[in-house]
């Protein structure tokens, strides 16, 4: 796989909004995660998530913003931060060379809930015109699209919390086969709002909080919401405009489990596998990885089976990897979770600290990696992967490493 | 009649987020304040409820000016 730089970043996450922020937050290994106050969450299994308030959108005018859901909004954000931080000037680039790739799993609840209910308490003239436009998953892909006048090869991706892994490691083969010269990628999701939130709790795997993946008390993940975008293309073009470039993408594997429509394989051989090709891709031995972005559910099978995943691909090294889930901070963040974690992955090479697995107080045989518990910690990262896995056993994996 | 043409200004100002200077009645929808057809369904049901009558399909488009859905409302408050 031809290497794509990473030279952008735009972050709207419960720890904060633009990454300076952002990153100070993570570093510190607080948590982010807070009781729901949006709407009356009492009569929910789980009453706390990770969320996103005082979003400045005085920029964006009131006539697109009645229009737009919360997804698209924090998106929009997300983008705006991306294309300052790569220096990226619209007015000088082709219109039809630059794309957006954008997972989410849920679709814009908020906008459809408050319209739902309008259309059964006031029938059809109740409802706003714009929810049609407002709700769909690929929205915030049209509305960036439209804002920014990106014209280029786009794609919305709906694979559950794989969605932005797959958008991203999808715009790198899209970037690297030269079908566009840049692409934004990423995802975001808005998953705090009672519908969206009772579909998870209805799952099963939604966590009293707090969320302590890797943990043997575990009882599952909290809700995030937020958006992250990072701006792909190739070394020589960065290198014209004089952006940072914070890493490569240096390889990308998906494929699945095919064994359950919720849970995923209990030894995680789909897992392992994509680990695998992605570190065959990108040309790595096992010994090269130096830090593990891991996906962390909270969940017992699923912990116990990425860990297994872990331990097959790597054997005795997997015990010297910090592996490690930075969202037990803020919450899962569903389709754009992992959008999140390659933007952590980033900072974290970028400065030489490792993020933690916060909450972790419980040591359980069956997990027995290092998970790098409740403090970050120094260490030089060159080669990284993050792994992304979707209900349905959908399994997704981007390589990484410092420029 | 002056009243329902102030009263649908200022249904088209705050709509779509724009200043009196902008919303004349030589203003055409589609050219000037760029409605696309969402808004039209927005402003219909708008001026369905602040005048209580009832606008057909086609009877106005984004094709109109200002003074053409001031019109057409005036017309039906007048039948």
């Amino acid at each position: 796989m031809k290497k794509v730089a990473l030279t952008g970043i735009g972050i709207v996450a419960p720890p904060g909004i633009g990454k300076e922020g952002f990153w100070q937050s993570i570093k510190q290994g607080k948590s982010f995660i807070s009781p729901i106050t949006r709407f009356d969450a009492s009569l929910y299994p789980s009453q706390v998530a990770g969320q996103v308030e005082d979003l400045d959108t005085s920029y964006l005018s009131f006539r697109l913003l009645k229009k737009i859901d919360k997804f698209s909004v924090m998106a929009l954000v997300a983008t705006e931060h991306a294309l300052k931080d790569a220096l990226i000037d619209l007015d000088k680039e082709d219109p039809y060379n630059i794309g957006v790739f954008l997972g989410n799993a849920l679709g814009g609840w908020l906008y459809a809930e408050t319209e739902l209910r309008d259309l059964y308490v006031e029938g059809r003239e109740g409802v706003s015109p714009y929810l049609a436009s407002a709700w769909f998953p690929a929205a915030p892909q049209g509305q960036i699209s439209i804002y920014y006048g990106m014209k280029g090869y786009s794609k919305t991706v709906v694979a559950d919390k794989a969605s932005a892994l797959m958008a991203i490691g999808y715009a790198a083969q899209v970037v690297g086969n030269k079908k566009l010269g840049i692409a934004l990628a990423g995802g975001t999701e808005a998953p705090v709002t009672p519908y969206a939130l009772l579909c998870c709790s209805t799952e099963g795997s939604l966590s009293k909080g707090p969320y302590r993946p890797f943990d043997k008390e575990r009882d599952g993940f909290v809700v995030g919401e937020g958006a992250g975008l990072v701006v792909l293309e190739e070394m020589e073009s960065a290198r014209k405009r004089g952006a940072t470039v914070y890493g490569l993408i240096t390889g990308y594997a998906t494929c699945c489990d095919g064994t359950h429509r919720i849970t995923p394989d209990p030894n995680g051989k789909g897992l392992a596998k994509a680990i695998k090709t992605a570190l065959d891709m990108a040309g790595y031995q096992p010994s090269d990885i130096d830090y593990i972005c891991a996906d962390g559910t909270g969940t017992k099978l699923g912990d116990v089976s990425e860990t297994k995943a872990i331990k097959e691909v790597f054997g005795s090294y997997a015990q010297k990897i910090p592996v490690s889930s930075p969202k037990s901070m803020f919450g899962h963040l569903l389709g754009a979770s992992n959008a999140v974690d390659v933007i952590v992955t980033l900072l974290a090479m970028q400065e030489g600290i490792v993020p933690p697995t916060i909450n972790y107080q419980t040591e359980d045989p069956e997990c027995d990696l290092d998970y790098v518990p409740n403090n970050s910690r120094p260490k030089e990262i060159d080669r990284a992967l993050i792994l992304a896995r979707g209900r349905g056993g959908i399994n997704a994996v981007l390589a990484i490493e410092r420029s | 009649m002056e009243e329902v043409e102030e009263k649908i200004k200022g249904l088209l100002m705050k709509s779509l987020d724009m200043k009196p200077e902008e919303v004349t009645l030589e203003a055409n929808l589609k050219d000037d304040l760029e409605m696309d057809s969402l808004e039209m369904v927005e402003l219909e049901v708008a001026l369905e409820k602040e005048f209580n009558i009832d606008i057909k399909k086609g009877e106005i488009s984004n094709k109109n000016c200002v003074g053409d859905v001031v019109k057409t409302v005036q017309d039906k408050l007048k039948q």
